[in-house]
């Protein structure tokens, strides 16, 4: 709930006085965050700076901590305090690429992230009881309260062809509400699927989903008559919920 | 006199400044008595008026109305300003149009969501950085596009493929062999893994334009897709090892219509287009190219510094150019590769000019 008044969503930092965009398909442009908006979860405020490749800096309260992958950290007052959390199934983790050390940064103080290229930061507020399957390598940060799991995508045809390797990152909100920041790159859109909907996606352009939604890689035979053909895989989500899309994305050599 | 970049005093005679390397304005004769100006900020203050009321400092951009009310500045299709955008490209209409003093104008600005109407069938352009067409296929209507740009579709979209003539050789210089159809009814979308600009470009019936290969996002299937060879190479030698480069590709694309079409082309960073007049010329980065009208003649142009340029074997300072000539139509993008081969030692080219310095 926001004041009348306010210019900006407390909790997710978007304009309250312009309209949603969104298209006549149904995706909903992410809400472009105006520059140096402020956003508040539990003690702690998180401030998002410029435009073209977007800056999450966050006051830490006492108390309050935020986890974070490596290579997004851009600088951090020397007060904040920095650990390690452990997580279970490393070993496999790291097989596949993955981080599998996870970095918490400890209030009081200011840290700020950043990532290496044009996009958009898309602030998540989570509610308790959520679910939220994200890309992996797609999370900026997220807040203490959420916690951290991550799922095998299910079947080999969906790891092969997917695009998106092995793990997805799962944040699951359980007792207080949190904050979770990605970055997409490019622009990112979002729609709302309902219950049996479905839409076939580019695999590499999958950026989130709610759990309730399912993925599955479908072929499209292109036959060309002399090579036998190419194939082209789409990825097949069905709803009920959401799912977040990012227009940039990377070559997948499958096919 | 004073340079208008950063207001040092010149002489008369200089071309650049010696401070800031600006080039110098002569001012025409006319003028010359004027009181010495200012320097000048070197970008107009927002919210400045339009031409007529602007300072006399011509080599700076100044908005100006290039198109008659009631056209729209972008594609020429007949608009009504109250639109607020125009329903074939897209173009916010009633602005005014950047257009810079040397005759480059900028892509006109394009409202987020704007929308375009192509027959039965429609197209929104989302987002900035990364634009998406999300189009609107209506039944019958079909669309045709390269690899890699679908980002999503409803189930019910068919696709297909279209053989392309001359299949192999389109292959060995590394071409998609083949275009992928989505036949309507129903949404596709498409967008490309690079910040930078979608154009929407009308064809009209009759009209032809040519493409640089890879540029090409989607079009509509009434629009022929054609190509041809570019004869824009060189060939270098090291040692004995010979290659040969092509700066534009081997191939371009030319696309023509006899019906009024839809081509959606994906350029990086910004785009600037000018219209040639008869034998005008331009040099413009080979790689910067995005598109040509099919009368505007191209061909390679080397400037390089005369007698002592071969004593290293080097030919870091050799610039390799594309020598536009008119009359029609040119567009580049502000983001352009690196030209491959270069600086190398050249033993025989396509058709080129040459100056030396």
């Amino acid at each position: 709930m926001n004041e009348k008044s306010a210019l900006a969503c407390r909790a997710c930092g978007a304009p309250l006085d312009i309209r949603n965009l969104v298209s006549e398909s149904g995706w909903r442009e992410a809400p472009r965050i105006r520059d140096m908006t402020e956003i508040h979860f539990n003690a702690s405020t998180c401030q998002v700076e410029g435009e073209i490749v977007p800056a999450a800096e966050i006051n830490l309260g006492s108390g309050d901590a935020v986890f974070f992958e490596h290579h997004v950290m851009l600088w951090k007052e020397e007060q904040v305090a920095m650990s390690v959390m452990q997580l279970s199934g490393g070993f496999k983790r790291a097989f596949a690429g993955m981080p599998f050390i996870i970095t918490v940064a400890q209030g009081p103080g200011r840290i700020a992230f950043s990532r290496d290229a044009t996009g958009e930061l898309v602030v998540l507020p989570l509610h308790p009881g959520m679910e939220l399957d994200v890309r992996e390598h797609a999370f900026l940060l997220s807040s203490h309260q959420i916690g951290y799991s991550f799922v095998r995508v299910k079947g080999l045809c969906n790891i092969l062809f997917g695009g998106q390797g092995m793990y997805m990152d799962r944040f699951v909100t359980t007792g207080a509400p949190g904050l979770l920041i990605l970055h997409g790159y490019g622009n990112v859109f979002e729609r709302r699927l309902a219950a049996g909907e479905s839409i076939m996606v580019e695999p590499g352009a999958f950026l989130y989903k709610d759990a309730s939604v399912t993925m599955d890689v479908e072929f499209q035979r292109l036959g060309s008559g002399f090579f036998g053909g190419t194939n082209m895989s789409l990825a097949k989500m069905t709803g009920p919920g959401r799912v977040g899309i990012q227009s940039m994305y990377v070559h997948h050599h499958t096919e | 006199m004073f340079c208008i970049g950063c207001g040092t005093q010149l002489s008369p005679d200089q071309n650049f400044c010696r401070t800031c390397g600006h080039p110098v304005r002569h001012e025409p004769a006319q003028t010359a008595g004027s009181a010495p100006s200012a320097p000048q900020p070197s970008m107009p203050p927002p919210g400045m008026p339009p031409a007529g009321m602007a300072p006399p400092v011509r080599s700076q951009p100044v908005p100006v109305i290039t198109a008659a009310p009631g056209v729209c500045p972008w594609c020429g299709a007949a608009v009504d300003v109250s639109q607020g955008s125009c329903p074939k490209c897209g173009a916010t209409l009633g602005l005014p149009t950047m257009k810079a003093a040397s005759g480059w104008t900028q892509l006109p600005a394009r409202k987020d969501m704007a929308k375009l109407q192509i027959g039965n069938s429609s197209c929104q352009i989302e987002g900035t950085y990364v634009p998406v067409a999300d189009m609107k296929l209506a039944a019958g209507d079909s669309v045709y596009f390269t690899h890699h740009v679908l980002l999503w579709k409803d189930t019910q979209v068919t696709v297909s493929t279209m053989s392309l003539r001359g299949g192999w050789t389109r292959m060995f210089a590394g071409l998609p062999l083949i275009m992928t159809q989505a036949a309507g009814p129903g949404h596709i979308a498409f967008s490309k893994d690079a910040p930078g600009e979608l154009i929407p470009f009308t064809v009209q019936a009759g009209q032809s334009v040519d493409v640089r290969e890879h540029m090409l996002l989607a079009a509509t299937s009434n629009v022929a897709y054609d190509w041809f060879d570019t004869n824009v190479w060189f060939e270098t030698r090291n040692d004995k090892d010979t290659e040969v480069h092509y700066p534009i590709g081997r191939f371009m694309d030319r696309f023509n219509s006899n019906s009024p079409g839809l081509l959606l082309l994906h350029a990086a960073g910004n785009i600037f287009t000018r219209t040639l007049a008869h034998g005008q010329s331009i040099l413009v980065k080979p790689t910067a190219l995005v598109f040509k009208d099919p009368s505007v003649d191209m061909h390679l142009h080397f400037e390089q510094p005369g007698a002592l340029y071969s004593m290293w074997g080097s030919w870091g300072n050799r610039y390799l150019w594309l020598r536009l000539t008119g009359p029609g139509r040119v567009g580049i993008q502000s983001v352009f590769e690196r030209i491959e081969g270069e600086s190398r030692n050249m033993t025989r080219w396509s058709n080129a000019t040459a100056t030396q310095w």
